[in-house]
């Protein structure tokens, strides 16, 4: 039982991508992904599961990262850069467009009130997320802590990222260490 | 040295800072792009910074796209080139340690520290997007119209499944028809 059954050519699997990025918005890329590759043989469910947990803790987009995992399961390197561009190349050149346009019209006033309108909306969609990932917190107060102390030291002291995330990071980690051991028994 | 290549390199360094640092798929580093692509280097104002990131919700695609935005910006001689240089320097380096990764991932797989990772940073991320609900909010319009807006879209993102680039676009029809 081969989980790599079928070996795509890097043409196919930048398309793949290319098709994905271009046409799918937030959550429905990883749903696309998960369709185009288990519907074109390349690996099964587990494998695909893996690739999405793996793509969602290190850094960088989810969709990128669940990308380049695919393409180097079915082709190796290759079939990384190969996805790398599908993946890129298609959402650089729709946001060129737009600001080719945006630099063109923003002063026209009707394309001008209608970027305040989107900009007034986009603040919405950020603190509707905001709400709906502190709302997951709210089983351990030590953990809201973490978020409102990480909010103030970023917004009021401007502190820097990489500060950011080794502090607030690091407790964070620390706390999630101490309370999956006393949840755990010691597995020795 | 040339204005422009000083611009690009500074370009791909910020950006590639960025990248490596950008846990979660990059939800929280908004607040530190800001600090270098407004207040640092001068490169775009709040303003525009708010309607690049709008832009960047509202393609296909990774939000975080929008850098290419800044770096068409930055290099007003040659906006083609600084926009590929900021694209390299957002997306090159998470990749190259995705791909770097292949390796460890077996082991990787049962290993304790995937969750610990994952569950350790999510609240220092999420402080980080509230962070960011000021930093976009320093670029939005400020009037009742527009909080009228917000507090809509927050409302029907919450409560309905109406997705992302549809509230975007309703939004901007609210600004041509109140000429926000």
């Amino acid at each position: 039982m081969s989980v790599e059954s079928k070996e795509p050519g890097l043409l196919e699997i930048a398309l793949t991508f290319a098709s994905i990025s271009s046409t799918a918005f937030g959550g429905g890329q990883k749903a696309s992904v998960r369709q185009q590759v288990l519907n074109r043989g390349w690996m099964d469910h587990e494998r695909f599961m893996d690739g999405l947990e793996i793509a969602q803790v290190l850094p960088g987009p989810n969709i990128l990262n669940l990308a380049l995992y695919c393409g180097q399961r079915v082709r190796g390197i290759p079939g990384a850069v190969a996805a790398f561009v599908g993946a890129s190349v298609p959402p650089f050149l729709i946001v060129l467009i737009a600001g080719a346009l945006y630099f063109k019209f923003s002063t026209n006033p009707y394309v001008h009130g209608a970027l305040r309108g989107c900009a007034a909306g986009a603040l919405g969609l950020t603190i509707a997320n905001a709400l709906d990932l502190s709302w997951d917190e709210r089983a351990d107060w030590i953990r809201l802590l973490i978020v409102a102390i990480t909010a103030l030291a970023v917004s009021l002291l401007k502190m820097p990222l990489l500060l950011v995330l080794v502090a607030f990071g690091g407790a964070g980690i620390a706390r999630e260490y101490l309370s999956s051991r006393r949840k755990t028994p010691k597995i020795v | 040295m040339n204005h422009t290549v000083e611009t690009v390199l500074h370009l791909l360094w910020t950006f590639s800072q960025l990248s490596v640092l950008g846990f979660g798929g990059g939800k929280g580093i908004i607040p530190q792009m800001h600090a270098d692509a407004v207040e640092r280097y001068h490169w775009v104002t709040s303003q525009q910074f708010t309607q690049f990131y709008t832009i960047g919700k509202l393609v296909p695609g990774p939000t975080t796209i929008f850098a290419a935005l800044v770096g068409y910006a930055a290099t007003p001689g040659r906006p083609l080139v600084g926009a590929a240089a900021a694209t390299i320097g957002m997306f090159l380096p998470s990749s190259v340690i995705m791909v770097g990764f292949d390796s460890l991932w077996d082991r990787f797989r049962a290993s304790p520290w995937r969750t610990l990772i994952a569950r350790g940073l999510a609240p220092a991320i999420v402080g980080l997007v509230w962070s960011s609900v000021l930093t976009i909010g320093r670029g939005a319009p400020a009037n009742a119209v527009a909080y009228g807006v917000t507090a809509v879209v927050v409302f029907l993102s919450l409560r309905t499944k109406i997705g992302t680039p549809l509230l975007i676009l309703l939004s901007g029809a609210v600004g041509v028809a109140a000429h926000l």
